[in-house]
């Protein structure tokens, strides 16, 4: 039926080169733009792109983000002016190619207009280094200090504080209380060296000694040798600059299993002592000293409604993810308002820095102009509920905290980024 | 595989122009997702050349993809043209195969495939640790493609290119005599060495080969994200390359390509639609092993012999 | 270091090694009976330590919770044996893919049932507080958790070696056809085996719950360290587990004092420098 030449080598072969030819011919032609989203509000819907880790090891972060996302939205309506706020939303499992990819989906098939999210370092600087060059807007909740930094961008703007920022009150605080030395327990990467910076630099300035700088890798099962280590330096107070989850969880089994609790004080920072520890250390958390920006038991009103309507929903105090999602999306109503129903790039971003909110989960905040929070840091200590559940309470204010700390954005930026070589001494 | 040339052919044509035609019927994510899938494929494709011709699982690979694409993530980020990435990329991807091959050429099953998850889980920590050089765990950002291939259409069929290079390169070191000697080393090392072999130099050059298409592979994936970070290295990472291979089909040139859409289809696109997309994708698993044991390619090649001994 | 800091690192490896005994015991003897690499015997650790952690929730009993742990693990073990597994026998990669997709499946359901929120189980009270060791309190549950892993060890190795049950088993992993022809039913015992197999990992679940936490990923994290114990013991050899995971348990404290910018790659020297001279690890099994 085919003749016998056509199935010879050579016919075959010309008929690949004839395809590959097409192949290259067409492919110098471009196809339509498939994606890009950005503009006016198409019928009065904006549509916002949201990213959180809903699986993966984060996976409690990623869900209370959501949650506290969803709450706002819930709780004032999806309106704002004439506009309905759409959001789409995506799970970047805490990995940054899925973040990414996840993003460009977000951008260029559901055409949406803002992103937000997502929570892990790594993810952040890659969607925003994405977002940002699409000339698209972006809000983030994540601590990367250089994010608003060295690293800046007219179209990122964090709604939170860097990783350091809330540690600067806590290292002058330290040394106000008399402690002369202090120790130091920080996870070994990014997050870890600037929670630590901060606390370290506000110390050592105000003229306080660091006797050891603890590191431990992340994801540590058994924390014994660094609560040791810490033990063997005998110092005044010892700061714990912990990212949560199960790191805290293990590091203050160890620490109370050692019996250090009532011999040296500890001081944790944002993120250590938040709800996700106290569901499961319960009460041997009690009276436990952190200085962080949520404050649960902060008597507001915003705070209590925020968190009796979370807790009836969701049947647990919201954690500061929740919280932070929750002031993203404040921030994006608020820009709304500003902008009139339109999200256009580094625009949208300036009409949310100009927001500016006398109480708010957080306090009363601005936005300094590297687009970060600058608002107040709390003392706060673990305290019991009447109903018996553990929160945080506040002991002391300290308002208007800045990212560059007490010396000022050109002096702050003068030195690198807190690192294992730059550690605030 | 045993099918007449002129269908092969054919289907070769028609795989080709559905590659070139896809910028212009599909949306640009879905093309972004084919991207993917090609870069994927090659990673696996570099796992599948050490596993399907000599019987060594590597589920460390992705240690040496990420060698290549620091180098080009350095070099970019320090402001280096093209020549500059592509070379640095090629010095660390053939430094990291050697180190991967020299401590492997005398092991085979259980041993190697435990050196080389030792050794993707170093690249791992030296990515996390080296934070001056890697950016540690927050990562290079501002890594940008190359211009000729900036656009998301033009980079498609840059890397669609590549694999096709790729792909074929892969069909003529399975059919040469190189080939043929690795599979003998599979059946039977001691006979290959009574011949006069040496089994370790053909290992030592399978491994480094390999290794040179998992640097193709980190090269195209860090200009695809123009961004790196430590996971790229992560064992997640070379346990699913292995697991493309065995889901395709091991030992198959087309293998690769189906597994990788398979776990890309459900990372990436599954997951925007289903909660529960991890379960989903075990499932398919499970499916593929009960009813495609060789593979979904390996069954499908399967077949043809099949039907031919049925009508005998 | 003084006599004590190293009596109280010595036991925190002993205590992490005795933890890690309890899982590689399992996955060793599942090898070295079938020859099969189960990748899901992290996810049975896992499933069995969330459901001890809500067993003891509900019961406040700790040996309550941690039969409940097994047994659920060992369910899961049978449902994959029987269903499953059976249907690929001695087909490595195949076998390896479908562990992975059964690690994937319990995995994923672990989530959507128990949550994101890393878990564990408040230690019951006589074994929650500490015993004096030199100027150091050390915590109890980890000197708990060492007579448990050596208890374990014992047992087992008294009915590998003096049983007829472990004669039995011992036939079958020498010459499953001999075995076979002699009237032994090869296909119970290697389900039993497997069922066992996880049993034991979802007690070292229950017992992980006491010691650290549970959360997703967790499975894979100590699979990972279950690899390199079972290789560096020899697969299939008990021995070879335990002296591996203490070997293991060891390394990773004393390097987290000593070298902790190395911790991380710290665990895979001694598999390295083990396998270049034993390659077969250290109590190999040598085949006929």
């Amino acid at each position: 039926m085919i003749p016998a030449s056509w199935t010879g080598r050579r016919r075959v072969a010309r008929l690949l080169l004839l395809v590959a030819a097409l192949a290259l011919a067409v492919s110098a032609c471009a196809p339509d733009e498939g994606g890009g989203g950005g503009g006016d509000s198409a019928g009065g819907t904006v549509k916002v792109g949201f990213i959180s880790p809903v699986t993966g090891f984060v996976a409690a972060l990623g869900t209370d983000m959501r949650r506290g996302w969803e709450m706002y939205w819930q709780q004032n309506g999806a309106k704002v002016g004439d506009v309905t706020v759409q959001t789409v939303f995506e799970d970047d499992t805490g990995d940054p190619e899925v973040a990414l990819t996840k993003a460009r989906r977000l951008v260029e098939q559901e055409q949406v207009q803002l992103v937000a999210g997502p929570i892990l370092a790594n993810t952040a600087y890659a969607v925003a280094g994405y977002v940002a060059g699409r000339g698209l807007p972006t809000l983030q909740m994540t601590g990367a200090d250089d994010l608003t930094q060295r690293k800046y961008d007219p179209h990122v703007l964090r709604v939170g504080y860097t990783s350091s920022q809330s540690n600067f009150p806590a290292g002058k605080w330290a040394y106000d209380q008399g402690h002369r030395t202090a120790v130091t327990i920080c996870p070994d990467y990014a997050f870890g060296w600037e929670s630590c910076g901060g606390f370290v630099s506000a110390f050592v300035d105000a003229g306080g000694t660091i006797k050891r700088q603890v590191w431990h890798p992340l994801g540590t099962q058994d924390f014994s040798t660094y609560v040791s280590q810490a033990r063997q330096a005998n110092p005044d107070v010892v700061f714990v600059g912990s990212a949560g989850g199960p790191d805290a969880i293990l590091f203050y089994k160890a620490w109370t299993g050692f019996g250090l609790k009532d011999k040296i004080p500890l001081v944790g920072n944002c993120c250590f002592a938040d709800q996700v520890f106290l569901r499961e250390v319960g009460d041997e958390a009690l009276g436990l000293q952190s200085f962080t920006y949520w404050v649960e038991g902060r008597d507001s009103e915003v705070v209590q409604r925020f968190v009796q309507a979370y807790e009836q929903q969701h049947n647990e105090i919201p954690s500061l993810y929740a919280a932070g999602a929750f002031m993203m999306a404040q921030v994006t109503a608020e820009a709304l308002k500003k902008t009139g129903g339109k999200i256009e790039g580094e625009e949208f971003i300036n009409a949310a820095r100009q927001v500016s909110l006398s109480d708010s989960l957080y306090g009363a905040l601005t936005f300094d102009d590297t687009n970060n929070v600058v608002g107040p840091v709390y003392q706060t200590r673990i305290a019991k509920r009447d109903d018996g559940t553990l929160w945080s309470v506040v002991e002391n204010t300290f308002p208007e905290v800045s990212q560059f700390g007490t010396e000022g954005k050109e002096a702050f930026l003068q030195h690198p980024v807190f690192s294992r070589d730059y550690t605030g001494q | 595989m045993t099918v007449p040339r002129w269908t092969a052919a054919a289907l070769a044509a028609a795989g080709i122009a559905a590659v070139v035609a896809a910028p212009y019927v599909l949306p640009s994510f879905a093309v972004y997702l084919l991207t993917l899938t090609f870069i994927a494929a090659l990673l696996a494709g570099s796992v599948n050349l050490l596993a399907g011709l000599a019987g060594l699982v590597s589920i460390g690979h992705a240690g040496i993809a990420a060698a290549g694409a620091y180098g080009v993530a350095w070099a970019a980020v320090h402001d280096r043209g093209i020549g500059a990435q592509l070379g640095v990329a090629a010095a660390l991807t053939l430094a990291v195969s050697v180190v991967y091959a020299l401590t492997t050429m005398r092991t085979s099953g259980i041993v190697f495939l435990m050196i080389t998850l030792a050794l993707g889980m170093t690249v791992f920590g030296l990515a996390l640790k080296l934070s001056s050089v890697t950016g540690g765990q927050n990562g290079l950002t501002g890594i940008g493609r190359p211009q000729a291939v900036d656009e998301w259409w033009q980079f498609y069929f840059f890397t669609a290119a590549v694999f096709g290079l790729c792909l074929v390169a892969l069909a003529v070191i399975n059919r040469s005599p190189f080939g043929l000697m690795l599979r003998g080393i599979r059946e039977s090392p001691s006979r290959m060495t009574s011949l006069g072999y040496s089994v370790t130099t053909a290992k030592f050059v399978a491994v480094v080969l390999s290794g040179a298409f998992a640097g193709c592979a980190g090269v195209l994936l860090v200009w695809n994200s123009e961004f790196m970070s430590p996971s790229v290295a992560s064992f997640p990472r070379s346990a699913l390359a292995v697991v493309m291979v065995i889901l395709g089909g091991t030992g198959t040139l087309l293998g690769p390509l189906v597994g990788a859409g398979i776990v890309v289809a459900g990372e990436y696109w599954l997951s925007s639609y289903v909660e529960r997309w991890q379960t989903v994708l075990g499932a398919v698993f499970i499916l593929v092993v009960l009813y495609a044991p060789r593979g979904v390619v390996g069954t499908i090649a399967a077949l043809p012999r099949r039907s031919r001994k049925e009508g005998t | 270091m003084s006599l004590d800091e190293l009596a109280l690192q010595a036991l925190n490896g002993l205590s992490f090694g005795a933890l890690l005994f309890l899982l590689a015991s399992g996955f060793t003897l599942v090898f070295g009976l079938m020859k099969i690499v189960n990748l899901a015997h992290g996810a049975f650790y896992l499933v069995g330590g969330y459901v001890g952690i809500a067993t003891f929730g509900a019961t406040r009993s700790f040996p309550v919770a941690v039969l409940a742990g097994a047994a659920t693990a060992a369910v899961f073990g049978l449902a994959s044996e029987r269903l499953l597994l059976r249907r690929v026998r001695g087909q490595e990669l195949p076998e390896v893919l479908l562990t992975v997709g059964i690690a994937l499946i319990i995995a994923d359901g672990c989530l959507a049932l128990f949550g994101g929120n890393p878990r564990s189980i408040p230690i019951p009270t006589p074994l929650a507080g500490s015993v004096r060791l030199g100027s150091y309190a050390y915590p109890a549950y980890r000197l708990f958790v060492i007579a448990l892993a050596v208890t374990v060890g014992v047992a087992l190795y008294v009915v590998q070696h003096r049983t007829r049950l472990g004669a039995l088993i011992r036939a079958g992993v020498d010459d499953r056809e001999i075995a076979a022809a002699m009237g032994i039913n090869v296909p119970r015992v290697f389900t039993a085996m497997f069922v066992f197999g996880g049993a034991l990992a979802g007690l070292a679940g229950v017992v992980a719950a006491g010691l650290l936490t549970l959360r997703p990923g967790a499975d894979t994290d100590i699979l990972l360290f279950a690899l390199v114990v079972v290789v560096i013991g020899g697969l299939g050899s008990l021995q070879g587990a335990a002296v591996g995971s203490a070997l293991i348990g060891l390394v990773d404290a004393f390097s987290k004092v000593w070298v902790p910018e190395l911790s991380y790659f710290a665990v895979f020297a001694p598999m390295a420098i083990i396998l270049m001279f034993r390659p077969a690890g250290l109590f190999a099994r040598s085949r006929a």
